[in-house]
């Protein structure tokens, strides 16, 4: 695996384009390389649609599916527009996350964008968060909900559990200023990317990887996007669910303080 | 100090015992079912309730030694000491397995990716 990192600001200097960092618009000696990396898990009857919303967009992303053991002809669908990498077996969000940070790790891109294959992103989103980054450069930028509070925002019980998450993190890592930290929409830049291909959590991903990127001494920028209702399948984290997800997120992250990062 | 003698039926059936699980480890270890480890482990299970029966002095000196009244009670924290320590272990090994077979199935979907590029750049020329 490749470990020179390039500096942030130089990648985030390049020429993006003018209007919402499209690659294409850039010269394409200078146009950084943004891999999307879409998490599938039976996904079949968005993941079409979804690919469909990322062409239409105009931007030279590339774009990876990784199909996380699915049963469903999720595969077969996405291959008709975009390389999948098919896990044979069933490992999770945070296997299949990985597994696309390890693809941009190897194939040298610039940035890799997770977005969920459930159709709850907007792909038009992706220039607000490169956008972001270009004006001020995180190694991790997420897509908020709860910025501007616009868009599907989730239930109440699980934004009440998402509030005691950010006091967890903002309360116990110095610079925390998060706000949505269960999305599941987020850039991560080279030295992001070579972070999280060495080590990615496997449990509740999303705030872990946070907790453990801001021990490492990762910086975190937030940017509001509007998030739509997924279009198909229902959550895992629903009822009794919720409650043995927040202690146990709140004991994973308690935990990323007290060990030292690797 | 009275030492309380087991009788020659409780020694046969443990002694039986012993013999008969050691024996199976014994078979399974051969097979390759388990490693050494867990041969000795698994086997503490029959050893600690024989030594106990067979040499009932040494119960007794054991309790003694380690302020506990009733023999059987040292006998049982033996198994529980030997029983944690296998399960720490074993969970230990487990979580280490779980994130080797998460990297060989990211290795090998990520190969094939590469696998199926390099053919597809093949063909188109």
């Amino acid at each position: 695996m490749r470990q020179d990192l390039r500096g942030q600001r130089g990648v985030a200097n390049r020429e993006l384009g003018s209007t919402g960092m499209c690659g294409a618009d850039a010269p394409p000696s200078s146009a950084p390389r943004i891999l999307l990396v879409i998490p599938c898990f039976n996904e079949a009857g968005s993941i079409g649609n979804l690919l469909s919303e990322i062409a239409a967009t105009g931007c030279d992303y590339h774009t990876l599916v990784v199909d996380d053991g699915s049963s469903d002809a999720t595969s077969a669908v996405a291959s008709r527009s975009s390389p999948v990498a098919r896990l044979a077996q069933n490992l999770g969000i945070g296997g299949a996350v990985q597994t696309g940070i390890k693809y941009a790790a190897r194939q040298d891109f610039d940035f890799c964008i997770q977005i969920d294959g459930d159709g709850q992103h907007d792909p038009r989103a992706i220039a607000t968060l490169l956008n972001a980054y270009s004006k001020d450069p995180a190694n991790i930028t997420i897509g908020s909900r709860f910025i501007d509070n616009a868009g599907f925002c989730s239930t109440r019980m699980r934004r009440a559990g998402i509030r005691l998450i950010v006091l967890a993190l903002n309360g116990l890592f110095a610079g925390g200023r998060i706000t949505d930290p269960t999305s599941g929409m987020r850039l991560l830049d080279r030295s992001a990317i070579a972070f999280f291909a060495k080590s990615y959590p496997t449990d509740f991903p999303e705030p872990i990887s946070l907790a453990w990127a801001m021990r490492a001494g990762l910086t975190v920028n937030e940017v509001p996007v509007e998030m739509r209702p997924r279009e198909t399948g229902v959550s895992s984290i629903d009822g009794l669910k919720s409650a043995s997800y927040m202690i146990r997120v709140l004991g994973y992250i308690l935990l990323a303080r007290l060990v030292r990062a690797p | 100090m009275t030492i309380v003698l087991p009788s020659l039926e409780t020694v046969v059936v443990i002694s039986a015992f012993a013999l008969i699980y050691m024996l199976v480890l014994l078979k399974k270890t051969l097979q390759g079912k388990f490693d050494l480890y867990d041969f000795l482990m698994l086997s503490m299970v029959a050893i600690i309730p024989a030594a106990f029966a067979l040499f009932p002095s040494l119960a007794y000196l054991v309790s003694h030694l380690t302020g506990v009244v009733f023999p059987f009670v040292v006998m049982f924290g033996a198994l529980f000491l030997v029983v944690f320590a296998f399960m720490h272990n074993m969970t230990a090994r487990l979580h280490k397995l779980e994130r080797q077979n998460c990297a060989l199935i990211q290795e090998q979907s990520l190969m094939a990716l590469e696998l199926q590029a390099k053919e597809s750049g093949r063909s188109g020329g």
